[in-house]
């Protein structure tokens, strides 16, 4: 069964990269939301979702991640999804996510897409 | 359906109970051997379709009622409520353009369920809400 959701985070080349691992609902987007406010107060503006480890999540917990998307567009940051599962990567084309943030195959791709 | 093999379920109003709806629907796809981005995308289906459910029941009895039948070709996935049940057409179809800048993000439910499904039908009274969805498997 998809595991006990968690978050590990790091800050490279000035990007807040968060790594979720089991099921993003309501209490993981919370959580994701926490840290990137943590982040975000002091003035980090690039980040990046690796989702590698979340392979079921759920539109609560992803109306979490659109109010970052609005929060970064607001502060001319951005947002890029890495590692996407192919049915979640159809969600959120589906509720046109990827019109505001980028997705990359790996957190080292969405690196390079973030410094250029 | 012919074949099909089914399973069902009633789930609690209980946190993340809708991961055990996902487990089962897991091992009959793949002793059916079904492909993984269809598996995938039943997941998303199931999830939704159960955290609406669990969301719009009601107090006096709060379970769902969960059916999966499922063949090589198709899976039918039936989720009923005994809630109080609501006028579908008055769901507003979420838009991004419009979520931003908006203090509600959620809502994105059955917009999903529709996209991603072969077929979706809705039918809701005072007496609850069932969501029938279409799947084809291959």
């Amino acid at each position: 069964m998809e595991q006990q959701f968690s978050l590990s985070s790091e800050v490279r080349n000035n990007c807040l990269v968060i790594t979720t691992t089991g099921y993003v609902n309501n209490v993981g987007g919370e959580a994701i939301a926490k840290e990137f406010a943590r982040h975000f107060e002091g003035g980090t503006k690039k980040v990046i979702i690796n989702l590698a480890q979340s392979k079921v999540v759920n539109s609560i917990g992803m109306s979490f991640l659109i109010d970052i998307v609005d929060q970064l567009n607001d502060a001319g940051g951005k947002m890029v999804f890495t590692n996407l599962d192919p049915a979640i990567h159809k969600m959120l084309s589906i509720m046109g996510l990827f019109q505001f943030a980028g997705k990359a195959n790996t957190v080292d791709d969405a690196l390079k897409e973030l410094s250029a | 359906m012919k074949d099909a093999i089914t399973l069902k379920m009633s789930l609690p109003k209980i946190p993340n109970i809708e991961l055990v709806a996902i487990e089962g629907l897991d091992r009959l796809a793949h002793h059916l051997g079904i492909m993984e981005d269809k598996i995938g995308e039943a997941k998303v289906l199931v999830t939704e379709a159960i955290i609406n459910a669990l969301e719009h029941s009601g107090e006096s009895d709060p379970a769902v009622r969960v059916e999966f039948s499922m063949t090589k070709q198709e899976l039918i996935i039936l989720v009923r409520d005994f809630g109080k049940g609501f006028e579908p057409s008055s769901i507003e179809v979420p838009n991004i353009h419009d979520k931003l800048g908006s203090k509600d993000k959620r809502g994105w439910g059955l917009k999903l369920m529709k996209t991603m499904s072969d077929d979706f039908r809705i039918e809701s009274n005072k007496q609850g809400t069932k969501i029938t969805i279409k799947k084809l498997l291959h």
